[in-house]
């Protein structure tokens, strides 16, 4: 192998080291960067939604787990602030 | 969130959407959970994520509406809303406020803007508008 590619390769092996190291402190940890790229990135290029749009109709679970409703039952009279998450 | 509730519950309506958790114990766990003892594996069934939305509501007294997505995840993938994602829908059925994706993008403090925009700021605090927080519901 040359000189200019053992430099080459080198720079770029250093490069990665790097940016997982200023990631691993940015994201917490090691194990957060794996879960930032495996969990997070996919869906990064998501929400085509925008202001004007229909909004979409779902079907969702009440907390009783006993009856469903649809999310256009709660739109009409009032702007619906729709809050989406999870407990963790 | 809840703060913004109390303030503006007689103007608009809420509705809490509980989604795919976004870091469960088989996923991509937080030290923070941990630390505050959230610790749910991934719901495989309608059941569990009942069970865990229930959990949530109890434990942290949360008053908002609420609504439970499918296994299928239609809501979440609807609104692109893993893992936390806000929006306000208007009187006519359209998107009037799309908020960014969580955490980094999830802004409170917009959907305040609008509706103080629509119906004026309101600045009362009582005893029971303590912020929550939680995963989508800060």
């Amino acid at each position: 192998m040359s000189r200019f590619w053992k430099w080459t390769l080198g720079s770029f092996l250093g490069l990665l080291v790097a940016a997982f190291v200023g990631l691993s402190f940015m994201a917490g940890s090691p194990k957060d960067v794996y879960g930032l790229v495996r969990y997070a990135l996919p869906h990064m290029h998501r929400g085509k939604l925008r202001a004007g749009d229909d909004a979409p109709d779902v079907r969702l679970l009440s907390l009783d787990g006993s009856n469903r409703f649809h999310l256009r039952e709660r739109t009409g009279s009032r702007p619906l602030v729709v809050i989406f998450g999870s407990y963790t | 969130m809840v703060k913004i509730y109390n303030d503006y519950k007689d103007h608009a309506d809420f509705l809490t959407v509980y989604v795919r958790e976004a870091h469960p114990t088989d996923e991509w766990q937080m030290k923070s959970n941990v630390k505050e003892d959230v610790c749910y594996a991934q719901p495989k069934t309608l059941a569990q994520r009942v069970a865990i939305a229930n959990d949530f509501v109890q434990r942290q007294k949360y008053p908002l509406p609420f609504g439970i997505d499918d296994m299928n995840d239609a809501a979440e993938l609807a609104y692109s809303a893993w893992p936390e994602r806000l929006y306000i829908i208007d009187e006519h059925g359209r998107i009037a406020y799309a908020g960014g994706m969580g955490p980094f993008k999830y802004n409170p403090e917009e959907v305040r803007a609008w509706l103080a925009k629509r119906f004026g700021p309101v600045t009362q605090t009582s005893s029971t508008s303590a912020a929550v927080p939680a995963a989508g519901t800060r």
